[in-house]
């Protein structure tokens, strides 16, 4: 089978549960793994043959011929789609149930299967008209999937705000697809790499793209979307939906000719991206929230080694933009899988407990040992720690940088603040992670729900395996992921043609095996000298309190407080507190919270200011007759005064 | 022929003043109906070859203007119980000043606009131009519906005034259709001033701001 039937069967598998997968739950699921996985195959067929799928039609839509195309770049992407659908689609199966969720379940099938359909005609579209028709209908059909429990008022803010920035991405997208077909003579899309004078319209590309990407500051609607939807599509979204952002970037930067500050631009943004993600998420309460800012961090790893591939594009094709490009694209595979592991994993926290509030949560490692344990996992993936994924792809845009140092090229001056940023942000990954897994899973329940927590459903915990086997495979064997990526880095710049691997990737594929052998070992060896020993269980070191409670625990606030001092320049985080005051003190409390900085300090103000300009012109509608009489009159002598003495006569 | 017309026309514009300074709703009326009389008696003077058609048009346009149409303003204000005083939002002598001073510049205005050689040199279009202007200062500065509907009228009479300009290639079915949609309009206003009054005991279209968005 050619990639083309793959693909038509996942389309039509797709259309069938949009369809037919209201009121029939199994049928639903089925014909979401078909299409999950024909599309994985076919994406999985170009990088074996490495040849592209290129498609047109004889009928034309909406005026234009359907142009479709799956090259490696894009199938980098469909095969993130495809693998993501299928897990969350069995998951959404015990998690948004019928039962539980009997208004939205139907009608959140309904729309998880219109959007993964629209997100791939938007990777497969190579026309112009339907790229923005298939992006408007992702945009909407994600707007419905976020707000499916909109009994709640926060759920229809964080719907309404993202509305409102993906309103303002497809503006620009609108205006740069029209601008370009509009200076090009036709919407068809492909390579355009003589023409330099479409170069400024890759500004129109990078706004409406890194809004969609919630590249800082445009993330503005990413955390509360990210928080306030379903986990599986949080799952879905930080995993796919805004790597289409970054698809978007990727694909014009590739076809088209970029400004030569452009690189640059991407690369710091990447770096401003990474590293405030990172320090948003150590502020954060809320479990989902957290995560959503990770997404931030992660974005900002793949932009600087976007930002670095097209330094080094602009620069003679340097091979060190190769290796940073390969980064950032396994990268794009890497958060997907482990940002979804850990959203369905808090899913799965939140389906159990009824809170995303991490001061509510705690000791839940021991009613839910398989969530806990692939939550740790993911956490460590994302940390960038070996053996697992998140650690090889950041090797690749570390060694990126590197190169680029060793090779005394244009950007060497840049790459090192660059890699200085970016070990910072893995560490501070690293501290909120231990945060996230500390307060949620270990130590002594906090309230009532979590004590009264439980293990998740297979139908969950399958997913969630799955992706802790990819981000574990991927670890353990980067070479076999190799070819993709470098196929997509060829298709990107052909100047980067061939498929030889850095030497060094395969010894960090057999370290980190030797490292998993070595660790494996030597837990066995500590869980059998436990179960011949016996455990002795005693009180921790407890300052000499003799009667210890749960509340006495670091909380999430605590345990971040001094990062988060570092960034309080930022973060702005609000706090309530009443001192205990005097040798008998009555109550205090201690209460803090940070706010969406750039949304409370920049985006409300200017929007209130616009509001009010608005209502100032709205007084103009009063609903007397006589005064719109008077504006006609007045209209109409305008228009003679402009076509007497205009000059246009 | 000119002299004639221009005589008419000069008659009209006169009455547009006229209108905007009067204090009672029957002789703001009597003018309108005055008024259209005045120009329905236009085509008889203008034409060299007087044709049956034009005729028609002409007589038609009295009879509406001049009968039909203030008949049945007079019967709405009869049945409404209408207050025979009008209350302006812009004064009277202000609206009349204005007026005097857009009849001004109609006349001035029209010498910038390129006109055919044999409209040049009547009133036609400054006429027309000072209808409409003054049919808007009645619509903006009078508040009840009927002291509307006359500036209604008197705006509608600058547009005829206009289409007197084209009067061999309009059709008489076009012309006639002009007629019937303004009677039709008008007995359709009296109707629903009538029901407003009966409903909200007031005619003041100020107080009709509910329905805005």
């Amino acid at each position: 089978m050619t990639p083309g039937h793959l693909l038509l069967i996942a389309a039509v598998a797709m259309f069938f549960g949009l369809l037919g997968g209201r009121g029939a739950p199994r049928l639903w699921l089925t014909a979401m793994l078909v299409g999950g996985i024909a599309a994985l195959l076919a994406a999985i067929q170009v990088f074996v043959s490495g040849a592209q799928w290129d498609w047109r039609s004889e009928f034309s839509v909406c005026g234009e011929p359907l142009h479709l195309r799956l090259d490696a770049m894009s199938a980098v992407f469909i095969a993130l789609l495809g693998a993501l659908g299928g897990a969350g689609s069995v998951y959404s199966c015990e998690y948004w149930s019928d039962k539980a969720h009997p208004r939205s379940a139907r009608a959140g099938r309904m729309w998880w299967s219109a959007q993964l359909l629209s997100l791939g005609l938007v990777l497969l579209s190579s026309n112009g008209l339907h790229f923005l028709i298939a992006w408007e209908l992702y945009a909407v059909s994600s707007y419905f999937l976020i707000t499916l429990d909109r009994q709640k008022r926060e759920v229809r803010a964080a719907g309404w705000l993202y509305l409102a920035a993906s309103h303002v991405a497809g503006l620009f997208l609108f205006a740069f697809f029209a601008m370009l077909a509009g200076r090009t003579g036709g919407w068809d899309l492909g390579p355009m790499r003589d023409h330099a004078e479409l170069a400024p319209l890759f500004w129109l590309a990078l706004f409406g793209f890194g809004i969609k990407a919630g590249m800082f500051p445009l993330h503005v609607w990413l955390p509360s979307a990210h928080a306030n939807a379903p986990s599986h599509v949080s799952a879905i979204m930080s995993g796919v939906s805004i790597k289409v952002g970054i698809y978007g970037l990727v694909r014009f930067s590739g076809w088209l000719v970029v400004p030569a500050a452009a690189g640059w631009v991407v690369a710091v943004l990447g770096v401003i991206s990474a590293v405030l993600g990172v320090a948003f998420a150590l502020g954060q309460h809320d479990l989902k929230r957290l995560l959503a800012y990770h997404s931030i961090e992660n974005i900002g790893i793949i932009l600087i080694g976007l930002g670095f591939a097209m330094i080094a594009a602009g620069h003679g094709n340097a091979a060190w933009g190769r290796l940073a490009l390969a980064g950032a694209l396994l990268h794009v595979w890497n958060h997907g899988l482990f940002k979804s592991l850990l959203f369905l994993g808090a899913g799965s926290v939140v389906h159990a407990t009824g809170t995303r509030e991490m001061s509510l949560l705690g000791g839940l490692w021991r009613a839910m040992p398989w969530t806990a344990g692939l939550f740790a996992l993911g956490a460590a993936a994302i940390c960038g720690l070996p053996p697992l994924n998140g650690f090889v792809s950041e090797w690749l845009v570390y060694l990126g940088l590197f190169d680029s140092l060793i090779a005394h090229s244009a950007a060497a001056r840049a790459a090192v603040p660059a890699v200085v940023l970016l070990a910072m942000t893995g560490a501070l990954a690293l501290a909120c992670f231990i945060k996230a897994c500390g307060v949620v899973f270990l130590g002594a329940a906090r309230t009532n729900a979590s004590a009264r927590a439980h293990e998740c459903g297979p139908m969950m915990r399958g997913p969630m395996l799955a992706l802790a086997g990819s981000c574990v495979a991927i670890g353990l064997a980067p070479l076999v992921f190799w070819p993709a990526v470098a196929r997509a880095a060829s298709a990107w710049n052909p100047a980067w043609a061939g498929l030889e691997a850095p030497p060094s990737l395969g010894t960090i594929g057999v370290a980190n095996v030797a490292l998993t052998v070595i660790a494996i070992a030597a837990v066995s060896l500590l869980w059998r000298r436990t179960r011949k020993n016996g455990l002795r269980r005693a009180l921790t070191w407890d300052c000499g309190y003799a009667a210890p409670s749960a509340r006495m625990q670091y909380t999430a606030g605590s345990f971040a407080g001094i990062i988060t001092e570092w960034f309080a320049w930022i973060l702005r985080p609000l706090r309530h507190r009443q001192i205990p005051d005097g040798a008998f003190p009555a109550d205090a409390s201690f209460e803090e919270h940070t706010p969406e900085t750039v949304l409370e300090q920049l985006i409300e103000p200017a929007g209130a200011g616009a509001l009010q300009v608005a209502m100032v012109a709205r007084r103009l509608q009063h609903g007397r007759l006589q005064a719109y009489l008077l504006y006609i009159v007045l209209g109409l002598a305008a228009l003679a005064a402009v076509v007497l003495f205009g000059g246009g006569r | 022929m000119s002299s004639s017309v221009n005589l008419l026309i000069g008659l009209a514009m006169g009455l547009n003043l006229l209108a905007l300074g009067s204090s009672r709703m029957p002789s703001v009326i009597r003018i309108v109906a005055a008024q259209g009389v005045a120009l329905g008696l236009i085509p008889f003077f203008m034409e060299d070859r007087f044709g049956w058609l034009v005729a028609l048009v002409a007589a038609g346009t009295v009879a509406v203007k001049g009968l039909v149409i203030p008949n049945l303003l007079h019967r709405a204000m009869r049945t409404a119980k209408i207050d025979r005083e009008i209350e302006p939002s812009i004064g009277f002598v202000p609206s009349m000043l204005l007026g005097a001073g857009g009849t001004m510049a109609a006349v001035d205005g029209a010498q910038l606009l390129p006109l055919l050689s044999e409209h040049a040199g009547t009133l036609l279009v400054p006429g027309a131009l000072a209808s409409i202007f003054t049919g808007f200062i009645l619509l903006i500065g009078r508040v009840t519906a009927i002291s509307q509907v006359c500036g209604y009228l008197i705006l509608d009479n600058g547009i005829y005034l206009i289409g007197l300009l084209l009067i061999h290639s309009t059709p008489l079915l076009v012309e006639s259709g002009i007629l019937l949609d303004l009677t039709v309009a008008v007995f359709v206003i009296g109707i629903i001033m009538d029901r407003i009054q009966r409903a909200f005991d007031s005619l003041d279209t100020r107080k009709l701001t509910v329905l805005r968005e």
